[in-house]
């Protein structure tokens, strides 16, 4: 990290921020970072950085976690997922309440993992939950693929993966939004390309940046961005993380990607349906998919909740801004999505007590 | 949860490389880069490498900078 380059940049933006500029970052990773690095106070009063649905985790559907409960005590099998998505609470529990309870619970760094443990383990069946965006879908994907290759039959996939550039369309066209930067996620780019953000500034005129996690990432990236917006410059995305963003992305991933799924309608809790939004597992691995082999009750449970998150992932309100925040929502016990995951926007603003 | 972290590659077994990620090694799986090679960078995501880190690009940032840099200068100056 170099302290005169980010003291230049910082200095640079302040001079350039005159007016009020609302910057958006749509990734729950980038959210943690500026958090973690203090860039809101350094960075101009005028710049306000706002947290969107960039987590995978905060977005899965309250339903998603009961179905996959509902599916552990029905069928006596292995649940495994990722650390994240312990604490969760559907409409009534959460997994890590079910591990408690002597249920077969477990925690993996990587679903190909998975693939060796059923091999080893053929009497015991086996569910993954699978989250995440584009980043961890070929991850996903390659793990299905290698399981039907070995011609693995107790293993299975029950997933919410979800897209970006469907909820990033849904918030443009969002009638009072206000934002006129957008920070892009880095490791989508990686997977996706920077070309995948290109219609931000194509198609709503607002300026764009893909941005790696280091300081310098975050503020080459702002730098852009402000600087288009104040000096009225026409709006363009650009790729400040090119030693692992290519315009097109990883071909062998994509091509993974769309081997094994396809594209649906998808539910992002605390917001609702949004089309096109989603990857399930493709007719092709239908045998993989948890939903195709278990049966249950209430896949499409719609939630009612007084719940402000909706407001805080569209960028409408700062979580400070929601009328449970600290009262009775907090980490210990979660009741809005943004507060569920160490990368929700809730969660980062009681840890580090600043303005999100 | 969609962190990734940068590893090099140190050895290459069939669809799996030995890597080093801050100094502690790793197995990761490969069959999303292609021709890897021993000394490349990747991007670690779930056990799984998504994409080669450009060692072109590493000073990518410095080159940037350095633009904003100069043409502040040269607007200032």
């Amino acid at each position: 990290m170099d302290k005169h380059m980010i003291r230049r940049l910082i200095d640079e933006i302040n001079l350039l921020a005159t007016e009020e500029i609302k910057i958006m970052e749509v990734c729950g990773t980038h959210t943690q970072m500026i958090s973690k690095l203090g860039l809101r106070s350094l960075l101009s009063s005028n710049i306000k950085l706002l947290s969107g649905p960039g987590c995978p985790v905060c977005v899965s559907e309250e339903s998603y976690i009961d179905n996959a409960i509902e599916i552990l005590n029905k069928y006596n099998l292995s649940i495994a997922t990722f650390g994240d998505m312990m604490r969760v609470r559907g409409t009534k529990e959460s997994l890590i309440e079910e591990k408690s309870k002597g249920k077969d619970v477990r925690i993996i760094y990587s679903p190909l993992d998975l693939v060796d443990m059923a091999e080893k383990n053929k009497d015991k069946n086996i569910v993954f939950l699978g989250v995440g965006f584009e980043t961890t879908a070929p991850v996903i994907a390659l793990a299905i693929k290698t399981a039907a290759e070995r011609k693995i039959k107790n293993l299975f996939f029950f997933t919410s993966i979800k897209l970006m550039p469907p909820i990033l369309h849904y918030i443009m066209k969002q009638p009072d939004n206000k934002i006129s930067g957008l920070i892009c996620p880095g490791n989508v780019a990686a997977v996706a390309g920077s070309d995948y953000f290109r219609f931000i500034a194509d198609e709503y005129g607002i300026s764009a940046a893909v941005c790696g996690f280091e300081a310098e990432d975050l503020l080459i990236g702002i730098h852009h961005l402000v600087k288009q917006i104040m000096q009225n410059e026409k709006k363009d995305l650009k790729n400040s993380y090119r030693r692992c963003v290519t315009p097109q992305g990883n071909p062998s991933a994509n091509k993974l990607i769309k081997d094994v799924f396809e594209v649906s309608h998808g539910g992002w809790r605390g917001i609702g349906t949004v089309e096109n939004s989603s990857l399930y597992i493709n007719e092709q691995y239908k045998n993989f998919d948890a939903l195709h082999i278990f049966t249950v009750e209430n896949r499409t449970a719609e939630i009612k909740t007084n719940c402000e998150c909706k407001d805080v992932l569209l960028g409408n309100k700062t979580p400070k801004e929601c009328k449970f925040f600290d009262k009775f929502c907090n980490p210990i016990k979660a009741y809005g999505p943004c507060m569920v995951s160490a990368e929700g926007s809730c969660s980062i603003a009681y840890r580090y007590r600043e303005e999100i | 949860m969609c962190i990734a972290v940068p590893g090099e590659i140190i050895d290459i077994l069939s669809t799996q490389a030995r890597v080093t990620i801050m100094g502690v090694e790793a197995m990761v799986n490969i069959q999303l880069i292609e021709n890897p090679k021993i000394g490349e960078y990747v991007l670690i995501h779930a056990g799984c490498a998504i994409e080669k880190i450009n060692k072109d690009c590493f000073d990518d940032l410095f080159d940037i900078f350095n633009s904003i840099a100069d043409e502040d200068g040269n607007k200032h100056g």
